[in-house]
């Protein structure tokens, strides 16, 4: 069983990154270039401006795909991202989905915030053998002004890398 | 000119979002990477990936969301905003593999303001599912 009493206790454990800089046009055209996604709302401050917006804006994903709000060297895994750093060995992290909220479009001058809860962990029998657990966390990214903006609860699943 | 943004008055249940195909190559892996400030070997480091006893370097996750949305932003418009988007990942894609979204309008309502248009999603690998996914566009009137 890998769901000890120790591991229970890391649930409702918070971690919070402040914004360190704003968004950025940069990061912006950067993402949607990685994307291969020519949509001219995120680099074309003209045509966003005439679809109603202040600005050009950012891809709505990208506030919950970005590392920025980190500020740490790499770990061993190359990985600067917020982690909870379980204490569970010899496993490997895969996704298993997401829930995105968006309140409103993101724009290049947005400072955002990130908090992240540990609102879950379950063991359950893997299909190979042995458990693994579900690790449900949820970040809450706020603008400047404390306003919560977007919503992003993921679970990661830690699947032993030798079957019991 | 902007492209116009779909009106939820000609929109039906049933009616089929055009699939979109993007492959992820390994340079295609390093840019998302970097443009997310995400350096996690197993998105290029090919021994890492293996020592985890995957076959390749492995498409982030978080990079399927980004599709999704885009391939429902590219169906509704400039003025079409994504409020929700749940996906669950049925299997992995490894650099080089090409994954197709697909979709079609589950419901339409009304609120004040405009219309909320909830889609399901899908994203496949050579046919085989990688995500599925249900997304929720609002609309102006």
């Amino acid at each position: 069983m890998l769901l000890a009493d120790e591991l229970k206790a890391w649930i409702g454990r918070e971690a919070h990154y402040p914004a360190r800089e704003e968004l950025g046009r940069a990061s912006i055209r950067y993402f949607a270039l990685a994307m291969g996604d020519d949509n001219p709302l995120y680099v074309d401050e003209a045509y966003a401006k005439e679809a109603g917006y202040p600005s050009v804006i950012a891809p709505p994903t990208l506030i919950c795909e970005t590392c920025q709000y980190a500020h740490r060297p790499p770990d061993a895994d190359g990985y600067i991202g917020h982690e909870w750093h379980l204490p569970v060995a010899n496993c490997r992290l895969i996704r298993a989905g997401n829930d995105y909220e968006f309140m409103r479009p993101v724009l290049p001058v947005d400072r955002i915030s990130v908090t992240w809860t540990l609102e879950n962990i379950v063991e359950r029998s893997a299909s190979r053998g042995g458990t693994q657990l579900f690790v449900t966390s949820v970040a809450r990214y706020r603008d400047a002004a404390g306003e919560v903006v977007a919503i992003n609860r993921e679970t990661l699943v830690y699947q032993p890398l030798t079957p019991a | 000119m902007i492209k116009p943004t779909r009106s939820a008055a000609t929109i039906t249940p049933g009616e089929a979002l055009p699939p979109l195909e993007r492959q992820f190559t390994a340079v295609d892996l390093v840019a998302y990477g970097a443009a997310t400030w995400d350096w996690h070997r197993l998105h290029y480091d090919l021994e890492y990936a293996r020592s985890m006893k995957l076959p390749g370097v492995v498409v982030d996750g978080q990079a399927f969301g980004a599709l999704l949305a885009r391939a429902a932003l590219d169906w509704a418009g400039p003025r079409g905003f994504v409020t929700r988007l749940s996906f669950r990942m049925k299997s992995m894609a490894f650099a080089g593999d090409t994954l197709r979204a697909e979709g079609e309008v589950t419901a339409v309502r009304a609120f004040a303001g405009g219309h909320l248009v909830e889609l399901t999603q899908r994203l496949t690998n050579a046919g085989r599912c990688v995500a599925e996914a249900t997304t929720e566009i609002r609309l102006p009137d």
